[in-house]
């Protein structure tokens, strides 16, 4: 089984994007399992048509520590599993432990069976709480990739989760598989972001161009792939999951000072 | 112990046999000396057996602590039930005056909003007894921290301004209850009214009782605290306090602080007895009363200390010693070894204050001539003892082991002392205090001398 986790800055699209290509390697036949890993449990809403699920934890808070794997893996689109961590309520208590938490009980529960073939954590923000690094520091993930677009604090993010992901390669099996451009139409976007990959010792395996259908797909709480199987933006997810499905190219990343990082923005974001 | 070098505290890995305990526990102790006060610790329950079995070592006196519990749920999704859970049952238990919540590294690590919680918990019954919070995480500070922060809180919540009254406030600091006592004592000898804060001095050291008192008698009722605020002044014990609860009651209320070190020694004691004379007449001015003098069984204690100093002098002269503890008890001991001619060489504190130096330099100790130890452990206070081979120790009893490997002799003083009867009844303050302290350093450079002696001895 590929263990992977999806990082980025919140709002890059990360549940967006880990969905689409959840679905298109779902669709291909693979057996997937996604493990959001956000307080706001949004991680398969597209891939269940909706905010159907009881996440992990308010399980865990309702009926105590007696819980069946039923009720908080829920199949979705393609035969996918589901599951949400979930967490406690803005601004109480310790969300990173509940990612921590509920993390132990899928495996309690024996959530991961030997017919997967992909595991998916999609992980809010920054690594910046041990709780939401739990998936990489304790190797429940081993492949990284992190969503990113040309804006200034998208790269600053993903060159943090690199710290990161440096930080706990050394000790265990973590490696960056690559970067996930999701595109804002900055100017040279694809050409910055391959620039940061190169830097950061990886590649970017993906350029995702914006396109309205994603926003139409999500108000109609389906993925891209479900609900226009025809759009070329759904090939563009189908191609992105065939990358990562046949990606060999794992790396410790080399993190960049703010410096070098400012730099490369200005060379390529005011040459335009 | 044959380990060559102390390793300063900002190189070492993890702190070996630490030299403190955690602020919830100076918390604890500040609370005991309420009046009814019920200590209800926000966290895990390990902190609390934790500080209810270090306290109990010491004082041998029951010592029910409340905990909230935090279990798995409670770390994640915040302690909220559980606060108003233990409030609940603490009410029906124990009918406390009033409750004191502290909180573990647990509850502050996430970020508990234990301030919100409780307001919503009294907005929603107003007949609980008065709840008095504060934040003791201890990866912030140690007892020495929990305690003072403890008794500003008390202040904070309870202290109101007016019309100036004719008592003193006195803070006293973490000493023992016959500390306690005995300043109660001399406060009183100058017909100053007095509000002690805390005050466990009974609830920590009380009778044999015929039938279990879940919450001791004594202590300072909230309803005297409340004047704090209206003192004719503050007298405010330790050295190295930087502010302190004292500097609030004068920056909120304008009670005049006098800070002053712990009164050990001659010194020492000469000048909070000068402090205490000043309250007195201040307080008294436009009254017909005379001007306070020392009273007299005080002068006379002092005479005989000065002439038990002459006495022992030639014992006690030049013998180098490494005194342990809280800061303001260390610097007030290290404080009495210079006056009695003893030369202190460590003066090793497990607290963080960096004030020590500062605080001895002030009390006359030459500079260079010791050695100040902040945020220590007893490992490498053990290990520097090792290379200054003094001839006494001065320390809780957490110094034993340093003592027993080294052969030098140790001196129980302060907190903890776990291994001896009557923690609570060791007298540390004023001339009686003195010495007795100068009796026992003298007594104890003397068993010394004579158990090593090979000549044996006997008196011809």
């Amino acid at each position: 089984m590929r263990k992977i986790a999806i990082y980025g800055k919140g709002g890059i699209g990360k549940s967006t994007t880990t969905q689409n290509t959840v679905a298109g390697l779902a669709e291909w036949g693979k057996k997937v399992m996604v493990v959001g890993c956000d307080p706001k449990a949004d991680s398969t809403r597209l891939l269940l048509g909706g905010l159907a699920q009881k996440t992990v934890l308010d399980t865990l808070r309702d009926e105590g520590e007696d819980v069946e794997l039923d009720e908080i893996l829920k199949p979705g689109y393609a035969k996918t599993k589901c599951v949400e961590s979930g967490g406690p309520e803005p601004g109480v208590g310790c969300a990173g432990r509940g990612i921590i938490t509920s993390i132990n009980m899928l495996e309690q529960l024996g959530a991961y069976t030997p017919d997967l073939d992909y595991t998916f954590y999609d992980v809010l923000g920054d690594v910046v709480c041990g709780g939401f690094a739990m998936p990489i520091r304790d190797g429940k993930a081993e492949e990284i990739y992190i969503v990113v677009s040309g804006e200034m604090m998208a790269m600053y993010a993903a060159n943090n989760i690199c710290k990161g992901i440096v930080k706990f390669a050394q000790s265990g099996k973590v490696r960056l598989g690559g970067l996930i451009c999701n595109s804002r139409k900055c100017d040279n976007e694809k050409e910055l972001i391959e620039a940061l990959a190169e830097k950061l010792g990886t590649q970017m395996i993906h350029f995702v161009p914006r396109d309205n259908v994603v926003q139409h797909a999500e108000l109609n709480r389906k993925t891209v792939i479900e609900y226009a199987p025809e759009a070329a933006q759904a090939d563009e997810y189908r191609t992105l999951a065939r990358k990562i499905d046949a990606n060999k190219m794992f790396v410790i990343p080399t993190p960049l000072t703010m410096e070098d990082l400012e730099d490369l923005l200005v060379k390529y974001g005011l040459a335009a | 112990m044959s380990l060559p070098i102390a390793v300063p505290s900002s190189k070492r890995p993890a702190a070996t046999n630490s030299c403190r305990v955690c602020a919830p526990l100076g918390s604890v102790l500040a609370f005991r000396g309420l009046r009814g006060c019920m200590p209800l610790i926000h966290g895990s329950q390990g902190c609390a057996t934790y500080i209810r079995r270090y306290l109990i070592s010491h004082f041998r006196e029951p010592m029910d602590v409340a905990s909230t519990s935090f279990d798995e749920s409670a770390t994640i999704f915040g302690g909220q039930s559980n606060l108003a859970a233990a409030i609940k049952n603490l009410v029906r238990q124990y009918s406390p005056e009033v409750i004191g919540v502290c909180t573990t590294c647990l509850a502050e690590t996430i970020g508990e909003d234990t301030v919100g919680i409780l307001r919503e918990i009294t907005t929603a019954d107003p007949d609980l007894p008065p709840i008095i919070h504060v934040a003791t995480p201890s990866f912030k500070g140690c007892q020495y921290r929990g305690f003072h922060d403890t008794v500003e809180a008390i202040l904070r919540a309870t202290a109101r301004g007016g019309e100036r009254l004719p008592h003193v406030n006195l803070l006293p600091g973490p000493v023992s209850p016959a500390d306690l006592r005995h300043l109660r004592e001399i406060v009183a000898a100058f017909d100053l009214p007095l509000l002690m804060l805390p005050d466990y001095s009974e609830t920590l050291d009380g009778p044999s009782l015929a039938s279990y008192a879940p919450i001791p008698e004594g202590g300072t009722p909230l309803a005297e605290v409340a004047d704090a605020g209206r003192a004719t002044g503050t007298l405010q014990l330790g050295a190295t306090l930087a502010d302190g609860p004292g500097a609030y009651l004068e920056r909120e209320h304008g009670v005049p602080l006098v800070k002053a070190s712990l009164p050990i020694g001659v010194r020492a004691t000469d000048a909070v007895l000068e402090s205490l004379a000043a309250f007195a007449m201040e307080s008294a001015a436009g009254t017909s009363a005379s001007a306070p003098i020392t009273p007299a069984w005080l002068s006379a204690e002092r005479g005989r200390l000065v002439d038990a100093y002459v006495d022992g002098h030639k014992y006690v002269s030049g013998k180098r010693v490494a005194v342990v503890g809280d800061p303001d008890l260390a610097v007030g001991v290290a404080g009495f070894c210079a006056e009695i001619g003893l030369v202190p060489v460590l003066v090793a504190s497990g607290a963080l204050t960096h004030r020590m130096a500062t605080a001895l330099d002030l009390l006359g100790l030459a500079p260079g001539s010791f050695e100040v130890m902040e945020d220590a452990d007893y490992d490498s206070i053990g290990r520097r003892v090792a290379e200054l081979k003094p001839d006494l120790i001065l320390g809780p009893s957490k110094a034993y082991p340093t003592s027993r490997a080294l052969g030098i002799p140790l001196v129980r003083i302060g907190f903890p002392v776990h291994d001896r009867i009557g923690a609570g009844r060791i007298l540390h303050l004023g001339y009686r205090g003195t010495q007795r302290l100068f009796d026992e350093v003298a007594n104890a450079l003397l068993d010394h001398q004579q158990d090593s002696s090979e000549m044996g001895y006997a008196y011809q």
